[in-house]
């Protein structure tokens, strides 16, 4: 048996070393949520993320001003908005008590700044300074001065990892502004596409989508992208909406972690979609 | 203890901080090279096909851990690519695959594989056109990871990781 054994490994190593590691590799895969495999890579890139912040900040200094300068832009254009909006926000109140509806516009914005980011066709994540020290917790939305970034996937102390929208295990629910209609937005490994809409549904190229109160996870709309092409499936009844998103993580250096606290009940009731993997 | 079990874990962790922080900054359409799988293809030619297979799957996993990608799919991927490599390993191969531009080809065809195993992993959709996957997925990243490879080549003093 000994010799059976030794000349099964003297001849054939190198491929029983392949099959274990494929084994351990296609265990792993099913593991993904288990709780001790979080905490492991939630203590595995809290670590490294401190090192590649350093990093990251000296590179990113150029970067940087050209942001500064959209940024400066993107303020005197808001600023001009704020000082209408500031009106039409006194007569709203005077209206609202009027009829005794409580203020809901206060939201609660960490802002945050990318130390890593994960560039791939499929898996693209982000790596942020900040985690549940700072009261961030999975599930959170992660926003730009343009629109919807992504997701918080998991956190450690000091850092969290957000999955963006151009992550395939990503799904969103959004509504038309224009139609008002809801639909499941997804990253197809190619495009940002809302998914399954029948073909009498009002979307038009140019309307704008922005993330649907029917989320369990995003319950305020915030804008994601404009439709850029409407594409017939080939059974002929429903579209293939094509989104362009208004945040490109490729140049966005720093963003805001919207902290909303979902109601439990409402939680415990709806799936949420960002544990599956 | 020989030196060179220590070799990746001391080049990993300069790649990977590369690779995370510098390469976002030279991808062209959000495509990016691979620069561990450049480091796994050196060393299965290097040290031989058993040594590659494990540096593939230890470094397929620590990058899935530290990245936020689907834990196992950057190891299995990375495995099986340290094992093709270690095809060009060998005493009368390794000067030839190591140190001319053929080292360029192995990982082309290397890189190939690995992307279409993690892709397979990403993108199961029926609906999409699966030559176009390849193409977006598989073809372009293993491009510019081969074009990223040539360094290695031409960097002097690669005699010294030996």
């Amino acid at each position: 048996m000994l010799k059976l054994l030794s000349y099964v490994w003297d001849n054939f190593k190198e491929y029983l070393v392949l099959v274990i590691l494929v084994i351990l590799s296609l265990t792993v895969l099913t593991q993904n949520n288990n709780p001790q495999v979080q905490k492991v890579r939630a203590f595995a890139f809290g670590s490294f993320a401190s090192v590649t912040s350093v990093f990251y900040n000296f590179l990113n200094f150029t970067h940087i001003q050209n942001e500064n300068e959209i940024l400066r832009r993107a303020n005197a254009e808001l600023n001009i908005q704020v000082s209408r909006l500031r009106e039409q926000g006194i007569l709203n109140n005077e209206l609202k008590g009027l009829l005794g509806m409580k203020d809901t516009s206060s939201l609660p914005l960490v802002p945050v700044r990318i130390v890593s980011k994960s560039l791939s066709l499929t898996q693209n994540t982000i790596t942020i300074d900040a985690g549940s020290a700072k009261g961030i917790k999975p599930g959170m939305p992660v926003l730009s001065y343009t629109g919807f970034v992504g997701i918080i996937q998991s956190t450690s102390d000091d850092y969290s990892i957000a999955r963006t929208l151009k992550n395939v295990d990503l799904k969103l629910t959004v509504k038309n502004e224009r139609s008002r209609i809801n639909g499941i937005m997804k990253w197809d490994g190619e495009k940002l596409v809302i998914i399954d809409v029948p073909k009498t549904y009002d979307f038009e190229i140019g309307d704008r989508i922005a993330t649907s109160e029917i989320s369990s996870i995003i319950p305020i709309p915030i804008p994601v992208g404009v439709i850029a092409k409407i594409e017939q499936s080939q059974t002929g009844i429903l579209n293939l909406i094509h989104v362009t998103p208004f945040a490109e993580v490729i140049s966005v250096e720093n963003v805001f972690v919207l902290q909303i606290v979902e109601s439990d009940q409402k939680n415990k009731l709806e799936l949420n979609f960002y544990n599956r993997q | 203890m020989k030196l060179k079990y220590f070799i990746p874990l001391l080049i990993f962790f300069p790649v990977v901080l590369i690779q995370l922080t510098v390469v976002p900054f030279i991808s062209i359409q959000e495509v990016v090279p691979d620069l561990l799988l450049i480091a796994v293809i050196y060393f299965s030619i290097s040290f031989g096909q058993i040594f590659g297979t494990l540096t593939g799957a230890s470094y397929g996993l620590i990058y899935d851990l530290i990245s936020g990608n689907l834990i196992g799919s950057s190891m299995l991927s990375k495995t099986i690519a340290g094992f093709i490599a270690g095809y060009f390993s060998g005493e009368t191969r390794r000067d030839k695959y190591l140190y001319t531009y053929s080292f360029s080809i192995v990982v082309f065809f290397t890189g190939l594989i690995d992307a279409i195993i993690f892709s397979f992993f990403s993108v199961i959709d029926f609906n999409t056109n699966i030559l176009l996957v390849l193409f977006n997925h598989a073809l372009l990243p293993s491009i510019y990871t081969t074009m990223m490879s040539i360094l290695v080549i031409i960097v002097p003093y690669r005699k010294n990781f030996e």
